[in-house]
Order: C-alpha cells, then sequence, then structure tokens
C-alpha cells in the first residue's frame, strides 16, 4: 500500500461522544503501520440516525458536509461499519437526487475493511490473551461484507476474525445465530424498545454461551445496546472493539 | 370498457423498463447414484423407495409391504389389484381404497419426487387411498427438476401431479403428521 | 382499528414462554431451510434466475396474461378477469349460484384472505369450508392466519385440542396431533366428498401452456378438486410465469425456502377441466397493476409467498404475526401493506432493525429491507411521521450542522452522567426501560486530539 497517501479518520458522532477510546486506538494503529492520517475536526455525523428514522431530508445538510470534509483525501477510515455502509450505501442516491455529486465514493472504509484488503498486515504488535465472542454486526456483514452472510450460499470467510487471530493469545469464538441482529437499529432501540431489549437480551445470551470474556466487533452501536442490557442485569462480559484489540499494546 | 381490457390497459400505461427473460442454463448438481439418492430422500420426506430385485416378484413385494390392505385399486396391466377403478361411476366411490397402485413416469433424485400424468379414469385415486404404491422404472430418475420439466412425457395432459412422500402436516404446533388428507404412506417402487 | 405494531409486539413478549417458543420453532425453519440452499451448490444461482424470470414476466405482463388465458381457454378452462376484490367476489358468488352449489370447499389461498371472500360468501348463504389443517382450525376460532405458511403457528396444541372437543367431538383432554390431524382428516373427507365446488390459488399460472400449479402438503387441494365437479382458481395476476421450464427454476426454491424440505408433498398441475368438469380461473389485479407504475417497489409483485422472510426476521419472530395490521405480515407484508394503503398500514413501519436478512432469504431477490427505508422517508409527505423522531432528527440534524456546537455539547455531556438516577430512568426514557444508558466519555475523541495530536 502506498504510504503516503492521505487517510481522512471518520469518527462517528457518538463513538466521539461515548467511546473516544476507539477513535484513539484506530489512530494509533494506523499510525504503527506508517501511514498519513489526519483528523478533520469539523466533522460532525454521518446523517444515519435521521435517514433511518426516515428523515434523510433532514440530514441532507450532514451529509453534504461529510463530503465537503473529506473531499480532499485519499481514503476516508472509520471504526464502524453501520456508518460507513451508510455513506457508501446511501450518500451517493441521497445527494445525486438533490443535485450533488458524492465525494467520498469509492474511497470510504471501514477501519476493519481497510487493515484487512488494504493494509493486509501479517502480524500485530502486543498480546490479547483473552476469550472473545465475535459480534457480526448486520450492516458489517450484509452492506459491507465483513463476513460471509449466513443466508446465503457461498464460500464462508470473516475479515475481523483474520485480523484478530494475528493477536497473541487470542481465542476466537462466534456465537450461535452468527449474525442474527441484536436489535439496537438506530431509533429501533427506543421507538420499539420491547423488541429491542428482547432481541438484545437472546443475543446477548447467545455470546455468553460461548465463554467468551469480552464481546467485540466493528461496530459500537450494538456493543453501546448490549452493554446497556448486561450492565442493567449486572452480567459480568466485558465489551471492546475489535480495533482496540488490534491495537492493544500500542 | 370490460374488466380485462381494464386490467390490460392498467398494465400497458406504465412506461416499465423492460427486462429480458434470462436463459435458463446452470451447472445443477448431479448425483453420481441417482437410485441411492431417490432413495435416502425419499425417507427423509417420511416416504419410502425400494428396488425391486433381480427376479422379484413385484405382486410379492407389495403384498409383504401391505399385508393389511383388503381394498386394493389398480388399473396396471399384471398388478394384483382387488378393484378396477376405471370402473366407478363417480369418484366418492374410491373412498375406502386401502392401496393404490399406479405408475409414474419418471423420478427426481434430488427431492424424491415422482411425475404421475393422470392415467386413470379419475384422478382422486392418486389422494383418497389409505396408502399409495408407485411403479417407477428406475432408469427413469433424473437429477433435478431442471431435466423434470424438460422431459418429453411432460407435453401433453389434463392434469398431472408430481408426488414426493405422503400427504403430511405440522399445522400443530409443527409437530410432523403424515396423512392430513392424502395417502399416509406412500412407496416407490424401482423397478 | 388500526393496530400499533410497538404496543402489540410488547403485548405479544409478556407472554415469555410463548413468545420464546415462537421465535425458536420459525428460527428452526430458517435453519432449515439454511441447511438445504447450502447443499444446493447453485442455489445464489437459482435465486438470481428466479428474479430475472420475474422481473421479465412482471414487465411484460400484459402479453403473458394473454398468452395464459388464451392456453388456458383452449384447454377449455374458463378464464375470468377480476379487476378488484369485489368483482372476484361476485364471479365467485355467481359460479356457484348457476350451478346450485350451497357450499364450496377451499384449500389455502392468501389472495381470498386478500378479497374477503370467506365472509362474503357466509353473508350470501354459502356454506365455506377451509379444508388446509391451519385454516380449518383458524376458521373455526374465527381467527386470521398469523403466518401466510404456517397460520397456526402462535396456536398450542392444548387449544386446539378444547377446540375439536367443542366443534368435533373428540376426546377430552386428548391434544396428541396426530390424533387431532385425523379426527380432522375423518371430519374434512366428508365435506371433500359432498362438494360440488372446490377452491384453489395458484401458485404458478404457466402462460405457455395454461397451466395451473399448486404446492401442497397435505393434498387437500387435490382432494377437493379430485371429486367436485366445479374448480375454481384465484390467481393474482403477478403468478403468470412464461413457460413450463421456469418451473424447474421455481419448485427448487419455493418449499426449501418457504418450510425448508425439497419439495410439498404434492406438486399438481391442472391443465385441463376433470371430465364432465369445468375449471374456472379468476385473474385477480386487485391494485397489482397500479403497482407497476412504482418503480421503488415494483420487485414486491415478484413475491411467490413463501414467507422466508417472516422466518429470518429478527422482528417478526419476537413480535407475532397478529402484531402487524395488515393481513400479511413481516418484510413482504409491511410493504404489501404501504402499497394497499399507506395511510392505514405506516404503524407498521417501526417493526424493522434494517438488518436486510430478509433481502438474503428472499428466492427472488426482492430488496424487502431497501424498500421499507424507502417507505419511511415518505412517512412526513403523508403527515404520518412519528412526531417524536421528527423532533429528535431536527434537533439532531441541527446540533451536527454546526460543529461548534456540537464540540460545545461533547465537552458539557459527561456532566449527564452525574444527573441522579431517578432523573435520568423515568417514562421520558424508553432506552432505560430495559437497559442503563451509556456513559459520556470525560474527555471526547476531539478534545484528545486537539490535546495530543494536532499541531
Amino acid at each position: 500500500m502506498d504510504k503516503s497517501l492521505k487517510i481522512g479518520l471518520f469518527i462517528p458522532c457518538y463513538v466521539n461522544a461515548v467511546y473516544p477510546e476507539v477513535g484513539i486506538a484506530t489512530y494509533k494503529l494506523l499510525k504503527y503501520f506508517g501511514l498519513n492520517i489526519d483528523y478533520p475536526m469539523n466533522q460532525t455525523c454521518c446523517g444515519q440516525p435521521m435517514a433511518n428514522a426516515g428523515f434523510e431530508d433532514k440530514g441532507l445538510a450532514t451529509i453534504k458536509k461529510f463530503g465537503e470534509i473529506f473531499k480532499d483525501y485519499d481514503y476516508v477510515v472509520g471504526p464502524s461499519a453501520s456508518c460507513v455502509a451508510f455513506v457508501k450505501e446511501n450518500h451517493p442516491q441521497i445527494l445525486a437526487a438533490h443535485g450533488h455529486a458524492c465525494q467520498t465514493e469509492g474511497k470510504i472504509y471501514d477501519v476493519c475493511e481497510f487493515l484487512h484488503d488494504i493494509v493486509k498486515p501479517d502480524n500485530l504488535p502486543g498480546e490479547f490473551p483473552h476469550k472473545v465472542s465475535v459480534h457480526n454486526s448486520c450492516h458489517g456483514v450484509r452492506e459491507l461484507n465483513l463476513s460471509s452472510a449466513s443466508e446465503l450460499n457461498i464460500p464462508m470467510y470473516s475479515k475481523i476474525k483474520d485480523l484478530l487471530s494475528l493477536k497473541k493469545g487470542i481465542e476466537i469464538e462466534e456465537p450461535e445465530r452468527v449474525d442474527e441482529c441484536c436489535g439496537f437499529g438506530g431509533m429501533f432501540a427506543v421507538e420499539e424498545e420491547a423488541v429491542s431489549c428482547a432481541m438484545g437480551r437472546d443475543k446477548l445470551q447467545n455470546h455468553m454461551n460461548t465463554g467468551a470474556e469480552y464481546i467485540t466487533g466493528a461496530d459500537s452501536s450494538c456493543l453501546m445496546h448490549m452493554q446497556g442490557i448486561a450492565r442493567r442485569d449486572k452480567l459480568p462480559v466485558k465489551f471492546i472493539h475489535a480495533v482496540e484489540i488490534l491495537a492493544s499494546g500500542l | 370498457m370490460n374488466s380485462k381490457e381494464q386490467i390490460l390497459n392498467n398494465i400497458r400505461q406504465h412506461n416499465l423498463e423492460q427486462y429480458d427473460m434470462p436463459v435458463i442454463e446452470l451447472d445443477a448438481i448431479q448425483f453420481p447414484d441417482k437410485i441411492n439418492q431417490f432413495i435416502e430422500v425419499s425417507k427423509a420426506v417420511g416416504g419410502n423407495a425400494v428396488l425391486l430385485k433381480e427376479g422379484e416378484d413385484i405382486n410379492q413385494l407389495i403384498a409383504e409391504l401391505y399385508p393389511d390392505a383388503k381394498t386394493i385399486a389398480s388399473n396396471v396391466p399384471d398388478i394384483n389389484s382387488t378393484m378396477d377403478p376405471d370402473s366407478v361411476n363417480n369418484p366418492r366411490e374410491l373412498n375406502g381404497v386401502n392401496l393404490g397402485i399406479v405408475e409414474g413416469a419418471f423420478g427426481v433424485a434430488e427431492n424424491g419426487t415422482v411425475w404421475i400424468p393422470q392415467h386413470v379414469k379419475e384422478r382422486a385415486l392418486y389422494f383418497i387411498a389409505d396408502s399409495l404404491v408407485i411403479l417407477l422404472d428406475k432408469e427413469s430418475l433424473v437429477d433435478t427438476m431442471h431435466e423434470a420439466y424438460k422431459r418429453q412425457q411432460f407435453n401433453d395432459y389434463g392434469f398431472g401431479v408430481f408426488i414426493s412422500g405422503p400427504s403430511k402436516t405440522a399445522d400443530i404446533e409443527q409437530a410432523l403428521v403424515k396423512g392430513a388428507h392424502g395417502a399416509k404412506e406412500v412407496t416407490v417402487i424401482l423397478k | 382499528m388500526n393496530k400499533n405494531h410497538v404496543t402489540a409486539a410488547e403485548a405479544f413478549l409478556s407472554n415469555k414462554e410463548g413468545a420464546q417458543w415462537h421465535n425458536e420453532t420459525l428460527w428452526g425453519t430458517r435453519v432449515k431451510r439454511d441447511n438445504l440452499a447450502k447443499g444446493i451448490p447453485e442455489w445464489e444461482e437459482l435465486r438470481e434466475l428466479a428474479s430475472k424470470i420475474k422481473m421479465h414476466s412482471i414487465t411484460h405482463l400484459d402479453h403473458y396474461l394473454l398468452q395464459f388465458a388464451e392456453a388456458a381457454e383452449k384447454n377449455g378452462a374458463t378464464v375470468h378477469w377480476a379487476k378488484d376484490d369485489t368483482e372476484h367476489n361476485d364471479i365467485v358468488l355467481e359460479i356457484l349460484r348457476k350451478n346450485n352449489a350451497e357450499k364450496v370447499v377451499k384449500s389455502k389461498s392468501m389472495l381470498t384472505e386478500e378479497c374477503h371472500l370467506d365472509d362474503f360468501l357466509i353473508e350470501n348463504g354459502i356454506d365455506v369450508i377451509e379444508s388446509d389443517l391451519g385454516e380449518r382450525i383458524l376458521q373455526l376460532l374465527k381467527q386470521p392466519p398469523s403466518h401466510i405458511v404456517m397460520p397456526a403457528i402462535h396456536l398450542k396444541r392444548q387449544i386446539i385440542g378444547e377446540l375439536f372437543e367443542e366443534k368435533l367431538n373428540t376426546e377430552k383432554g386428548n391434544s396428541d396431533p396426530t390424533y387431532l390431524t385425523g379426527c380432522m382428516r375423518e371430519n374434512l373427507r366428508k365435506e371433500f366428498l359432498s362438494a360440488k365446488v372446490a377452491m384453489t390459488g395458484a401458485n404458478f399460472g404457466v402462460a405457455e401452456t395454461g397451466d395451473i400449479v399448486v404446492c401442497t402438503n397435505e393434498g387437500n387441494a387435490d382432494m377437493g378438486t379430485s371429486q367436485a365437479d366445479i374448480h375454481i382458481v384465484s390467481m393474482g395476476i403477478e403468478k403468470v410465469i412464461p413457460n413450463r421450464e421456469s418451473l424447474g427454476v421455481f419448485t427448487r426454491l419455493l418449499a426449501r425456502s418457504a418450510t425448508g424440505q425439497p419439495i410439498t408433498s404434492y406438486t399438481s398441475h391442472y391443465c385441463k377441466p376433470r371430465k364432465g368438469g369445468e375449471l374456472h380461473i379468476i385473474l385477480v389485479d386487485n391494485g397489482r397493476s397500479d403497482i407497476l407504475g412504482n418503480k421503488d417497489h415494483l420487485q414486491t409483485l415478484k413475491c411467490i409467498r413463501c414467507g422466508a422472510c417472516m422466518n429470518t426476521c429478527p422482528v417478526y419472530r419476537r413480535s407475532g404475526g397478529y402484531s402487524y395490521s395488515y393481513f400479511i405480515p413481516g418484510p413482504i407484508g409491511i410493504n404489501l401493506g404501504m402499497l394497499n394503503a399507506p395511510q392505514v398500514y405506516y404503524t407498521n413501519l417501526p417493526a424493522c432493525t434494517l438488518c436486510f436478512s430478509c433481502n438474503n432469504v428472499c428466492p427472488v431477490k426482492i430488496d424487502l429491507g431497501n424498500q421499507i427505508y424507502k417507505w419511511r422517508q415518505g412517512l412526513d409527505a403523508i403527515g404520518k411521521a412519528n412526531p417524536a423522531k421528527k423532533v429528535l432528527s431536527g434537533g439532531m440534524s441541527f446540533l451536527f450542522n454546526h460543529p461548534g456546537l456540537f464540540h460545545s455539547a461533547l465537552k458539557m455531556a459527561p456532566i449527564v452522567n452525574k444527573i441522579p438516577r431517578s432523573l435520568k430512568y423515568n417514562k421520558f426514557n424508553e432506552w432505560g426501560i430495559g437497559r442503563e444508558l451509556p456513559e459520556f466519555a470525560p474527555e471526547s475523541f476531539t478534545s484528545w486530539w486537539k490535546k495530543n495530536v494536532k499541531r
């Protein structure tokens, strides 16, 4: 990979506010690989929460801004499969409907995707001697192809597992119903609260049945939802974003 | 304007992007041993398929499989039966048939189904009998439904049915029960 | 009465045991589907072909309907055209009257549900006997189906046992499925043998040859039609396919997707009327031709009514068919309901996390999840947007368009962590009913960057 290429860090709104350590790990890891990284500070959000709730138009200004902020970078990389998928799948047609071009087309990546497909490391520093259960979030699987969707008859693969397996000492598990939705779904989590929590509790139980100490994945939103339930139910399982595992020890 | 014209006009008024018919050509699954596959799948779907052994008498085999059958209906030549199903005046008269013995045209290995173009006066026989024996030429098996629909025997029929195993339902708590309305047992004899 | 999915789902989930059984049983069907799909190396190719055949058929619908009608009429069938549900029902009644029939035996047809045929016929003095076991149970209970393929999935055997005790005089306290099914077999056989008219739906109508193809596991469609002199077929116009060769693709996909079996017990091909009998085929539009003009939602016409989307949908599995206000539930039901009457059925739109599992199991590759997303965008324009979500979105939009304000909010957010529990967790906090709130980090990423990296 050409290390002079400019990478713009995309730190989703809730990662910024609630899980900054995920952003920090992303930065440290990409820096470790000698990459040219910048964080344009006037970014805020990708527009997904508004759009999934049915208000694409309310997200339009944010979406346009997003393109302007990142237009001069060669890559846009962010630690959130869901947000990146939204930018990739939805920004082009939302912008086109209002007569704008999409400035991030072809260059936006989730950090796991970026590491696996572009950076292609063959080893990682440090160690993570723990058992983890991989949470395959819906948008990561079915929009970004981070792993093979369980519904499809295609060869099995998992970019997250491939990366995690480079970490010394790690034990990797996956839950039953390997890519069933955890029930976050953005505003679904509050609008359909009962179903959301039922889904979250089921998912959490499937993860815990693996005996893992940590639940990990590419989406802090899913982790945040399950963590909320785990804390309420006083369950000991811990949560960590995949990039934090990859960057541990740095 | 009658309804037919209204419907057709309503369809035609849309300026639709036209999509072409695809060529249906694919490398469909092939079974090295179609007979074995057919027998395995028949079992799996709750049916039964047996291979007539060299020199075995088919009537004897049927008698062994269904020793308790009293009313046996068949119009297949050289098959023992107690009644000719084509002799009835109406299909209701076939109620009470314990065993119907019918001929299949060909079978499909991927799903254990047999194509039966109507060869009897009343098609009710295929459904009303308590049990059904389907006679099938073992060389007639094809791998998949693609070949099934290509077969020459398929061309002209008033009624035909693919039968795969017995009648079944799982409508009560997903508990599988055989013999909901049609045959409780189906045996394909591959000869 | 307009059912609200949110509250109905909550009620469904309050029966923990029932909800768990429902979820696990339907997931089990999804797993059966997966196992069979993975046994066919060319599975994804089949889905692609099926999608293409359907897109071709629906974009040449007038041509194929005419070809179908001509072939069917040449076979001796009578083809009727019904522009809507009322006309369909009138045609059925007319055929019954003409033949002095006071009873009709029916096999399962979601189209006749759509047309409310049963109620109409009963009002007109016709005895209607549903013959599919699940549908018959629901008819006797006076309940609608909760799944399009497994209509009585929500019922426990005890309820059915008690029903049969009352209506069929079965043994008291016996709720064994084999026993109960056997009793219904006997009971319905009497009806089959005495019915002059039998009705079926149609899984496929073959344009080239005029075949009507009906797939059942029970054999009830055939029990009825092989006895009755008159066979009436109700077929939605979108069910027409070009030729028999196409059936090779669809018959390999349908049962595997619907119930996780390689094929249904019976795949019946009705071509010509029974000797001395009549075959009536009613082609029903009822809004389908209008859908052709809706580019965003055209693909719903590909649907072969297999129910796979329901089996995989994590929300349907945990809320049940009765939580949806349209008669067809789950992902396809949300979309069909909006096409039917958006002002009425918009209350089903929240029932989706946009996980896209439905897209992946659909044998004809309908973009179900994407369409739900699109319907949501259109809600505000028809005045049905959730006001709370609208305000929230507006607020977020404002915040995100002012980076300075956003950064201030980030700085102040950690204060929220310290707010007393009683103020944070109350009826205004939906998130907090079942979960703990996330904690805002003492230092946001932006602050960290400013402090540690920015030159």
